[in-house]
């Protein structure tokens, strides 16, 4: 117990902490300037000094921990005289120029100032000049502005982890710049902004646009670009968003991500639906929403009765709201009496979620985020979590700042210098990699309770040892066993899973083997996901092997299939909800040939994507922020999203339930929270444990075994997950193309040097499907014959070079067959 | 006075190992690898040597405090950074007499256990980095570092590490920052290196000077030792005199000796026997003292009484031609050169400090800029984050108290010539 006298009044600590955090308990405010909740404190401001008895010089709050019986002044005349010379020092070269400031009005030295400040100035000289610099696509820097509290390196250095930035000079001319130059050159999460106190560095894009107290409404919301779904407030100002801010608190803290802090102009995407469309002949025209409801109903009910509901098929969307996809499948479901609803997510993120919560329990993946840097070791498997899902990145580099191993299997650019064992196993042997792992653990713990699906793969798994392993997957023993030693060391586990493992040739086995090493290790388990709403899309049932509350009595079609059905016509229509399938799914001219020859596609959606321009019907819907709604994030945790602005279209639910209500079936929604409250109540029917059924579905005991594999020496192409270019809506975010890359193909050292291929030449990539003209770069940690190429929307991504082949397991279509040629293209020669 | 530090210092192979050894070099360690690493430290204790960096902190207490905390493992750091105009003292050592450090440096490591040392060099020593590593290769073969020193058993691996050329690397943690690949900045004390210093490990870092001094203490025991100079502060000292005496250099003295002595004893009193106008005892960082103090004895704890410092024992001189105004604005404007920028008052203020220095000194002042230069640095004082700023602002009260006459002058003038237009 530490007691502490401040200002007359007395608190009672249980462990020492900070005066400042120690007056706050009373709630005496001592100002800050360089002190931020989330960095770790730095006392140069020297803004917050406090007298303290018995102590002959002034201490800073920040920094000074209390001690038992200390007597403490934040207000005596040292005090302030103390903070007004600070804030006269601090003025003495700052410019002064709040009328042109955009943070004037909530500037954190101009409140101070205004406070504590002195009422005039004595400083005659001639202020320090530095110019303002534009050079940045995203950020301004005026370093005329800058106090030097060094909140923004803090927090890119110790939090973000990317490094960008650094103090350069001395004395009056210290400033902050990047490393590279002129240009930030980041990850450009932007949370250098939210921490500046002053108007030293500004987003360009809302830079003299308005002023902080002309916003109109801020709304609070949860980020649509991916499965963390930070909490985010929406600042408006005539129905447009000027600024989109952490909000401090909830998911993410105060941190966010490129694509949430800049991602959000996108609802100003010239691209956007305004107005129903029906195709006639070749082109789509403006019809009213009645003709548009009126048209769909009508063929729906055409091809119900002539065909029956099972050949109707439905594509939700983890882009959607919960509210959106409950209706959907119910419509689907109980009006059109179909079971084929899947979605894009269906293809990776459904079979790993589907299989690990039958193998392991319902569930299991509904984890704090937060507690993946309080872990004892951390195993990532698959993509790259920093680019996926960049805020829980984050937590795993916050895990290895703290010295907690940081396991890695596949590969990671974005824990380059956070991984402390780095297992990048040769294409196609991650299999291999991961038997090794769980014949090494099996023998060296011993699993808590019992699982009899996963016992008995435990049992006949074939045990791979560790020289097997570093000749098939060209991992070195040595690194094998660390990882090993790591993880049975470690009591406390978190286990990251991307979702593209399963789009493998033994995509379920390698799902088996994670359940299994989940199982062993006891482990947190965190999916991976792309969309902001893929956990709750299966939440809603949107599945064709489940429903909200139960198992459908026959499964539907899964995605694949329904394309497959629609070019065999077995299928004949589509329903699609939200997303471009043609960004996500691969061989695109088998895809155009099923939605071909469909009789009916209706799409619903906010953007004209190119598959909405195949449409016989599209309908428009708000996007995020024009609607109220909810995501539930990869934590299992629903939050809802107010709605901020209007937008074009209707919403999704209340299309869907007027197209019902033309089949005859009522789904009387009047507004948003009406869905969320039959969700309620339908949810609770939920079964919750292991599903041995479900689970068993994962392995035949044959396949147990295994085929070594040889490395062939063919190149293998592999999709890669860019931090910046990730989410299809990108391509519409006119402030994200500033800084997307251009399509490029990433390849090892040693096949660029056998290639003779050096960084940023043009290269040809062909595959048996057709050929990509895109700019080399050279990655030192990508294995010899990986090349990875992102998934971008467009001709440039990978998915022009993937052939149509499934996994009949997990039905999901392979992707570590796409074998590619690569050659350097000829440039103009060098001078 | 015999010579302990700068012993042999005029031989020309002072820098052989041979030589050293010869004249009996190395035999200190031979003794203290013998004793208990208590022991060792009860005899610092017991010399009661104080570090020579200008601190003045007991070498002794500051080794026991590295004695409690568990941590492993333990790093020496021999801070040769001597980057404060007028302090020179070090470098003979550096140069003429490295393995009396390197000694020194192996008692001190084993003493505490350290199984790993640096020596931070300044980069504006470029003759010594080739003198210090050539002494630890010659150490390394002899068998005095490495794995198992003398047949000892004990580790110790020492190599140079050079800085970047900021005074403030010279401040332990900024030292430390540097050291790291970091910014030089100083970190927040506490925690303090003694446990939380180089790579978060428990750190010892001592001047040059100070460790030069260890070999003699275990040669010729504490209770030997304390009987020199000073009974307080006692040992030999290194001064450095620079400024109008006739021989300049490093003179090696009984601590406690009077500048009177320092001046006109050893270094042959002022050029041109003109008259004594100010002396800055310590370093640029110490407060001025007019020639009226110069009886005052040379140590830690008699300095202060006369408002000054010893600081590093760089004793600078200036006659009755020097303006001190310039002399004061020449210290500013290197305070403010050598800032960090890390905390506000010493980034922002020295520069301010300058500033009105400078435009007093070109004859631009105004009527209130003595008071006002005067706020500045009582505004620095005690405020920043290490000694740095508090140094500028101490010195630049110094020469307002003693010779504010000539900063008036200044101002005069100024209105004079206004008067005239």
């Amino acid at each position: 117990m530490i007691t502490v006298t401040i200002d007359g009044m007395q608190v009672v600590l249980q462990k020492p902490v900070t005066i400042l955090e120690a007056a706050r308990q009373l709630g005496i405010v001592i100002p800050t300037l360089c002190n931020h909740e989330s960095l770790e404190p730095y006392g140069g401001c020297r803004l917050c000094l406090v007298e303290i008895e018995k102590t002959p010089r002034l201490q800073t709050a920040c920094t000074q921990y209390v001690d038992d019986g200390m007597v403490i002044y934040t207000g005596s005349q040292a005090v302030i005289e103390a903070r007004r010379s600070v804030l006269e020092f601090l003025l003495i070269n700052h410019p002064l120029d709040c009328p042109v400031c955009d943070k004037a009005g909530q500037c954190e030295l101009q409140d101070a100032v205004a406070k504590y400040g002195a009422p005039a100035g004595r400083f005659i000289e001639d202020k320090r000049n530095v110019p303002e610099n534009f050079e940045d696509p995203l950020i301004v820097r005026n370093m005329q502005r800058c106090i030097s509290c060094a909140r923004c390196i803090r927090m890119c250095d110790g939090v973000q982890g990317a490094s960008a930035i650094c103090m350069v000079n001395r004395s009056g001319k210290t400033r902050v710049e990047p490393f590279s130059g002129g240009r930030f050159d980041c990850e450009y999460c932007g949370n250098c902004l939210t921490v500046c106190p002053v108007g030293a560095l500004l987003s360009k894009d809302n830079r003299h646009a308005y002023r902080p107290w002309m916003i109109d409404n801020t709304v609070t919301s949860v980020c649509p670009f991916c499965g963390v779904g930070c909490c985010l407030n929406i600042q408006i100002r005539d129905n447009a968003i000027v600024r989109v801010v952490p909000q401090g608190s909830g998911v993410g803290k105060s941190l966010l991500c490129n694509r949430g802090r800049f991602g959000c102009d996108v609802v100003k995407s010239s691209n956007r639906l305004t107005s129903p469309l029906i195709r006639t002949g070749e082109g789509l025209r403006n019809v009213t929403w009645d003709e548009a409801i009126g048209f769909v109903v009508e063929r729906l009910v055409g091809i119900k009765q002539r065909y029956g509901g099972t050949t109707i098929g439905g594509i939700a969307s983890g882009r959607c709201s919960n509210e959106d996809n409950y209706a959907f499948q119910k419509f689907f479901r109980s009006a059109l009496d179909s079971n084929n609803i899947d979605s894009a997510a269906g293809l990776s993120y459904g079979p790993v979620r589907r299989f690990l919560e039958g193998a392991i329990g319902r569930a299991c993946a509904a984890n704090d985020m937060e507690r993946i840097s309080r872990s004892r070791a951390v195993l990532v498997i698959g993509e790259d979590p920093t680019s996926v899902n960049p805020v829980l990145g984050l937590q795993i580099r916050a895990a290895s700042r703290k010295g907690i191993p940081v396991i890695t299997i596949g590969h990671m650019p974005g824990l380059r210098l956070y991984q402390a064992i780095k297992l990048t196993a040769r294409p196609s042997a991650e299999t291999i990699l991961l038997r090794a792992l769980v014949s090494a653990l099996k023998t060296s713990t011993e699993p808590a309770g019992s699982n009899s699906v996963l016992d008995d793969a435990l049992r006949s798994v074939r045990h791979v040892s560790l020289k097997e392993a570093e000749s098939m997957c060209g991992i070195s023993q040595r690194r094998l066993d660390e990882a090993i030693v790591a993880l049975v060391g470690a009591k406390d586990v978190s286990i990251i899973i991307g979702t593209h493992l399963v789009r493998r040739e033994d995509g379920h086995l390698n799902l088996l083997m994670i359940a299994c090493l989940a199982y062993l290790l006891q482990g947190r388990i965190f999916i991976m996901s792309e969309s902001p709403n893929d956990y709750g899309l299966f939440d809603m049932g949107c599945h064709p092997y489940a429903l909200l509350g139960a198992m459908p009595s026959r499964t539907g079609l899964g995605v694949m299939e329904m394309i497959d059905a629609a070019v065999s016509g077995g299928l004949k229509a589509l329903y699609v909800m939200g997303d471009d399938i043609f960004s996500v799914l691969p061989d695109k001219e088998h895809v155009k040939a099923a939605l071909s020859a469909l009789q009916l596609l209706v799409v619903q959606d906010s953007f004209l994507t190119e598959t909405a321009g195949m449409a016989d019907v599209v309908l428009p819907v708000p996007f995020w922020a024009e609607q109220e709604g909810s995501f539930t994030n990869l934590e299992s945790k629903t939050r809802q999203f107010g709605k901020a602005l209007q937008g074009p279209g209707k919403e999704g639910w209340r299309i869907i339930s007027e197209i019902s209500k033309g089949l005859g079936y009522y789904m009387n929604y009047n507004d948003a929270a009406q869905v969320r409250a039959e969700i309620e109540s339908t949810a609770s029917l939920q079964k919750v444990g292991a599903d041995d059924e479900r689970a068993r579905i994962l392995c035949a005991p044959s396949e147990l075994d295994y085929q070594p594999h040889e490395d062939d020496g063919k190149i293998v192409a592999l999709v890669d997950f860019p931090l910046l270019g990730q989410s299809p809506e990108y391509g519409c975010s006119p402030t994200l193309k500033l800084v997307t890359r251009e399509p490029y193909v990433r390849l090892g050292t040693t096949l660029a040097g056998h290639l003779s291929i050096e960084d940023g030449d043009e290269v040809s990539v062909s595959s048996d499907m057709g050929t990509l003209r895109l700019h080399a770069v050279i990655d030192a940690d990508l294995p010899g014959s990986t090349v990875m190429i992102p998934r971008s929307t467009g001709d440039k991504g990978i998915l022009t070079l993937m052939k149509w082949r499934m996994n009949q397991v997990t039905k999901c279509p392979v992707f570590d067959k796409t074998e590619v040629v690569i050659s350097k293209i000829p440039g103009n020669q060098e001078p | 006075m015999a010579h302990i530090l700068l012993k042999h210092i005029d031989h020309p192979g002072s820098r052989d190992i041979g030589v050293y050894m010869k004249s009996g070099g190395y035999r200190s360690l031979e003794k203290a690898l013998a004793m208990k690493r208590s022991d060792i430290i009860d005899e610092m204790k017991h010399s009661g040597l104080r570090g020579r960096g200008g601190a003045g902190f007991s070498t002794g207490v500051k080794w026991s405090f590295s004695t409690l905390t568990p941590n492993l493992p333990k790093y020496l750091l021999c801070n040769a950074d001597e980057g404060e105009p007028g302090t020179f003292k070090d470098r003979p050592i550096l140069e003429e007499n490295p393995h009396l450090l390197i000694e020194g440096m192996i008692i001190s490591a084993y003493a505490l256990g350290a199984e790993y040392g640096y020596i931070y060099l300044r980069r504006e020593y470029p003759a010594a980095l080739g003198i210090l590593e050539k002494a630890i290769r010659d150490a390394y073969k002899n068998n005095l570092l490495g794995r198992d020193i003398l047949g000892n058993g004990i580790q110790f691996q020492l190599s140079v590490f050079q800085g970047a050329g900021a005074y403030i690397c010279g401040e332990e943690t900024a030292l430390i920052e540097s050291m790291e690949g970091q910014r030089g900045q100083p970190r927040i004390k506490p925690p303090f290196p003694v446990t939380d210093g180089y790579v978060g490990k428990p750190t010892v870092i001592n001047n040059v000077e100070t460790l030069a001094n260890v070999p003699y203490i275990i040669e010729a025991g504490g209770a030997a030792y304390s009987k020199i100079g000073s009974p307080s502060c006692p040992g030999p000292k290194l001064f450095s005199v620079s400024g109008h005496v006739k021989r300049p250099g490093v003179y090696e003295l009984p601590m406690g000796i009077s500048l009177r002595e320092i001046i006109y004893d050893h270094c042959g009193g002022i050029r041109d026997d003109r008259a004594l106008k100010a002396v800055i005892p310590g370093g640029i960082s110490t407060p001025v003292l007019p020639a009226n103090n110069i009886d005052c004895p040379m140590d830690f704890l008699n300095l202060p009484r006369h408002g000054s410092m010893l600081g590093s024992g760089a004793v600078m001189v200036f006659d009755e031609t020097v303006d001190m105004s310039w002399v004061c604005l020449r210290a500013t404007r290197f305070f403010e050169h050598e800032s960090c920028g890390k905390c506000t008052p010493c980034r922002e203020g020295v520069g301010w400090m300058a500033a009105i220095l400078a435009r007093m000194h070109a004859g631009q002042g105004n009527s209130g800029d003595i008071e006002l230069l005067l706020n500045v640095a009582l505004n620095i004082s005690g405020n920043t984050l290490c000694p740095l700023g508090d140094g500028a602002a101490s010195v630049v009260k110094s020469f307002l108290r003693h010779f504010r006459r000539e900063f008036e002058e200044k101002l005069e003038r100024k209105s004079c010539s206004a008067e005239r237009a």
